[in-house]
Formats: C-alpha cells, sequence, structure tokens
C-alpha cells in the first residue's frame, strides 16, 4: 500500500520557520481535508511535500511508498505519483497544452504515447472538465480565466494520473457549476485508481462533493486537532475560535507571502551612440 | 536549391526560390528584387560573407537565412528599399560555430517598410548589430529579436533604429526578448533610437531575463526534467521564426530542423 509519512516535519521560508513540527499519514485511498486560517501554513506543507525550492525543510522526514521523498527533487516526486494542483498555476506562453501534457506523461512511460492514444485521451479529458475543445492547442494557462487556469489543474491531473493528489484551493475562482464538474472528476479518479487527497479549501460546500474521511487544523505550523467529516462541518458553521480557546493556540500573523516581481525589464537609450552618424 | 560558391549578382524571378551557399572562401553576392518573391537561402559553410539586396519600387520581398555553419561566420549586409516596396529579413541559427552580423537596412524612398526578425539559440558568441534607417517620410522600420542563450553562449545584439531629419511620418519601432536558464550565460541588449525627426512614432522594448523559478517549479512538478523544459520553453520562444515564409512544406521542414537541433541542445 501506498503511503505518505510525515513525521517531525519543519520548514523554513526565506529563514522564518512556517510549520513547526507536523506528523501526518496518508494512506491509500483516504481523503484528508486540510483546514486552518490563511498564513498558518497549508499551503506550505503542500509545496514542501512537492519541493518547491523556496521550502527549505529544516527538520524531519517525507516518505512515499517507502521512498525518501526530500531526497528527490520536483520532478522526480511527480514521477513517484505525487500531484500539487496548486492555487496559482502559472502562465506559459509558447508552449501549448498538448506539447506539456505529451511530454509530462512521456516521462512516465516506456516508450512515447502514441499520437492517437493522446489525441483520444486530452479529447475525453476535455469533455470530462468542460473545457473548450481548442484547449489543446492554447498555451499553457496564458489568457486563462481563473476558473479555467483550476479547472486545467484538474485536466493535467487526469491525464498524468497521481497516485496522490494534493489540492491547494482548487475551489476558489470556480463557479457552482465549475466545482460541481471539478469535483466529479477528482472523485472518478479516487474511486477508479484509489488516489489519495489532501484537500485544502475554506469551504464545506467542496468538502461535501468529496468527502474527507480525517480533517485536520492546521494553526501556527502544527496540526492542533484532527478529526473526522464532522470536524470540518463544525468549522465551517462556527469558525475557528473554539479551537484557539479549547486548545490555547493563537494563529500566526497572516503573511503576505503571495506578492512577489515577476519580469525583469529595463529601459536602455544609449547616450553615446546619438550623435553617430550612419 | 541552386548553390552558390562564388560571388554573384541574382536576379531573383517572382515566387519562391532556394539557396545554399557553401563556400570555404569569401563570397559576395548580390540578390534584386524586382517582383514580390521569397527567398530562403541556407548557409552551409562561408568565412565572409558580403550581402547586399535590392528591393523595387512596390515589391514585397521576404528573406529567411538559416544559418548552420560548423566555423564561425561573418556576415556583412546592405539591404535597399525603394518606394512602397516591403522587405522581410528573418535570420534563425542554433548551431554551435560563432557568429558575427552586421545588418544594415535603408527605407531609402517614401513608404518604404522593412521588418528584421531574429531567433537564436546561443551557445558560443553570436554578435549582431542591426540598423534600420528611414531616410524619407513615411517609411515604417521594425525589429523583433528572440534569444534563448544556453551554457557557454553570450549573445550581444545592438539595435539602432534611426530616422533622419526629414523623414517625417515615419515608424521606428523593436522588441528584443533574451532569456536564459541560469547565472553563467551573458546576454547584452542595447536598443537604440536616433530620432531627428519631431513628427515619427517610436517604440522599444526588452526584457533579459532567466526563466522564473516558479515555472520551472511548476513544469517540474508535472514530472519535466530541467532538460525538457529548457527544451519546451526555447522551442516555443524561437519557432514562430520558421514561419516566416508562407511555403507549408518549408515551415514544416525547418521546424522539425529546429525542435531536432533544440532537443539535442538542450539535452547536453
Amino acid at each position: 500500500m501506498k503511503s505518505l509519512v510525515i513525521n517531525d516535519l519543519h520548514v523554513s521560508v526565506e529563514g522564518k520557520e512556517i510549520l513547526k513540527g507536523i506528523d501526518l499519514t496518508v494512506n491509500e485511498k483516504e481523503i484528508h481535508a486540510l483546514m486552518g486560517p490563511n498564513g498558518n501554513g497549508k499551503s506550505t506543507l503542500l509545496a514542501a511535500i512537492m519541493g518547491h525550492p523556496k521550502y527549505e525543510v529544516t527538520q524531519g522526514s517525507i516518505f512515499y511508498d517507502g521512498q525518501d521523498v526530500l531526497a528527490m527533487s520536483v520532478d522526480e516526486r511527480s514521477r513517484a505519483g505525487l500531484f500539487l494542483a496548486m492555487q496559482y498555476p502559472q502562465e506559459i506562453p509558447g508552449v501549448t497544452n498538448s506539447d506539456f501534457l505529451r511530454a509530462a506523461m512521456n516521462v512516465r512511460r516506456e516508450s512515447p504515447v502514441p499520437l492517437f492514444t493522446f489525441i483520444k485521451a486530452i479529447e475525453k479529458t476535455i469533455k470530462d472538465l468542460e473545457m473548450k475543445e481548442d484547449l489543446a492547442h492554447r498555451f499553457l494557462n496564458e489568457g486563462f480565466s481563473g476558473g479555467e487556469k483550476k479547472r486545467n489543474e484538474i485536466v493535467q491531473m487526469e491525464m498524468l494520473k497521481p497516485t496522490l493528489s494534493m489540492l491547494d484551493e482548487v475551489d476558489s475562482g470556480l463557479d457552482v457549476d465549475a466545482l460541481r464538474i471539478v469535483a466529479r472528476a477528482i472523485m472518478n479518479m479516487h474511486e477508479e485508481n484509489g488516489m489519495s487527497l489532501i484537500v485544502v479549501s475554506h469551504y464545506e460546500r467542496f468538502y461535501e462533493l468529496i468527502p474527507p474521511q480525517f480533517t485536520h487544523v492546521l494553526i501556527d505550523g502544527r496540526i492542533v486537532l484532527s478529526g473526522d467529516a464532522e470536524l470540518a462541518a463544525r468549522i465551517d458553521r462556527e469558525g475557528y475560535d473554539w479551537i484557539y480557546r479549547e486548545y490555547d493556540v493563537q494563529p500566526a500573523a497572516e503573511a503576505d507571502s503571495q506578492r512577489r516581481a515577476v519580469s525583469i525589464g529595463t529601459c536602455a537609450a544609449n547616450p553615446q551612440v546619438r550623435g553617430r552618424n550612419i | 536549391m541552386n548553390a552558390l560558391r562564388t560571388s554573384r549578382d541574382i536576379r531573383l524571378s517572382g515566387g519562391y526560390s532556394e539557396y545554399e551557399i557553401d563556400t570555404g572562401r569569401d563570397i559576395e553576392l548580390t540578390f534584386s528584387a524586382e517582383e514580390d518573391c521569397d527567398v530562403f537561402i541556407r548557409i552551409i559553410s562561408g568565412q565572409n560573407i558580403k550581402l547586399r539586396t535590392y528591393t523595387a519600387a512596390g515589391v514585397k520581398a521576404t528573406f529567411l537565412f538559416w544559418n548552420e555553419t560548423a566555423e564561425k561566420l561573418e556576415l556583412d549586409e546592405s539591404h535597399e528599399v525603394m518606394r512602397d516596396a516591403d522587405l522581410h529579413l528573418a535570420y534563425c541559427e542554433a548551431n554551435r560555430a560563432d557568429t558575427k552580423r552586421n545588418t544594415w537596412v535603408a527605407l531609402r524612398e517614401e513608404g518604404a517598410r522593412a521588418r528584421v526578425s531574429s531567433a537564436a539559440l546561443v551557445m558560443s558568441d553570436k554578435h549582431f548589430d542591426v540598423d534600420v534607417v528611414s531616410y524619407k517620410p513615411h517609411t515604417y522600420g521594425l525589429m523583433d529579436n528572440y534569444s534563448v542563450v544556453l551554457e557557454g553562449g553570450h549573445y550581444y545584439m545592438n539595435a539602432i533604429g534611426k530616422i533622419v531629419k526629414g523623414a517625417y511620418g515615419s515608424e521606428s519601432h523593436q522588441t528584443s526578448r533574451s532569456l536564459s536558464f541560469d547565472s553563467q550565460q551573458r546576454s547584452e541588449i542595447i536598443p537604440t533610437l536616433l530620432i531627428d525627426e519631431n513628427d515619427v512614432q517610436a517604440s522599444h522594448a526588452m526584457t533579459v531575463g532567466r526563466v522564473d523559478e516558479d515555472v520551472l517549479y511548476y513544469m517540474m512538478s508535472r514530472g519535466l526534467t530541467i532538460a525538457q523544459c529548457t527544451q519546451l520553453i526555447s522551442t516555443g520562444y524561437l519557432l514562430p521564426i520558421a514561419a516566416t515564409i508562407d511555403n507549408e512544406d518549408l515551415q514544416k521542414k525547418l521546424r522539425e530542423e529546429l525542435e531536432e537541433k533544440i532537443e539535442r541542445l538542450c539535452s547536453m
């Protein structure tokens, strides 16, 4: 059985400790809900499992299917069966969805996926997720709406068939119909392939569509409380205040972590050549 | 395919034609376009090439230069564009040899237009100077340069758009973008506009940068190795040059060649 086993995980970002000792085990076919106020480490935990270079593991271990995840590069983790549906999927101009997906599928196989098989698979997936038909030929996420980007994450998941998927607020930016479409596709993969899930969401509605067996509450870098699906429902009704009181914890101040510069551009006129005659 | 081994003056007939420069010697070539034409020029070998083109009044001419020399190539070019003529010069190189190219385009008569496009996968010394000069009113010059700089590469692009006094109503635009994958590579772009007239439009844009860390992380999180990411991004950056000439067979062939080259270089 493929299990993800996390022991005493400490993670820092730019020298600041965000995760302060996480223990979590996710077995095959299990669905875990990960809840907690913003800025308390949910996304950090998922990014650290996937291997984002900015997140530095200072202590602890992560094993998946008996393999040391922390010793693997990001692409090796993906090929081992881990998948992260990101909160902010990147836009990559010049690279089409179809070229990207074919390359990603081929690295998992001995021989390249035959073109016809690939086209059939992507057509089915596009239909499952009710995306526009030209998706395959568009550049990866470029000019996509927020909702389209999230659905495209699930397109990739369905094509790559991971054994453990992490969803980082994949439901934000989706309308009610899209939410149902996305949840149905995810549940199909869970039921057909036994894919296990770690689901980060703030909304009970999503957990009704993807019912977790376990709910964990992450506050200030620690899992302070674990329970079943009812815990997610109670948080939805009552918020987190009762947990702060009963478990004597304080949420971390929300960090402004998502802001970053994107492109490098400069403007230069060369004063030395101004007077030059051509 | 016409092989060019010695200096020649070539009067282009209309439509599509192909040439191959394959000589161990210095060579001087002149192409005259008196009718609309698309010209594909493959440079197999040649040390010092002097090249001139002349695009006659009202003619639309496109030249696509495909450089695949194994030794250092030096090109010295001048291009004359006459009244209401439209010249498109496109350059592609993904070879390992050094290149030094000096391109000078004269928009010589009213209404002349020129576009200079280039795409380079850089693993050696690639040094380019491009001048597009508006001499007469209502002329139009445009440059767009794309490069991907890999390990051991040094890219230098000095792009000058010039509008002389009296060339009112003219436009000069340029965009240069250079992409690299780590901090060891060198890339210099010097965009310059020399404007001696008031009633004109001019612009320049440039970016020199590494691939965003988050972009690489995103692609790798789907299982792609760094080499595969490099290959996909480079292909997306450079491939549009292969579509310069509207000829489906040629486009297909060039696309395959470029993809194969990028694959080989990026996986080294």
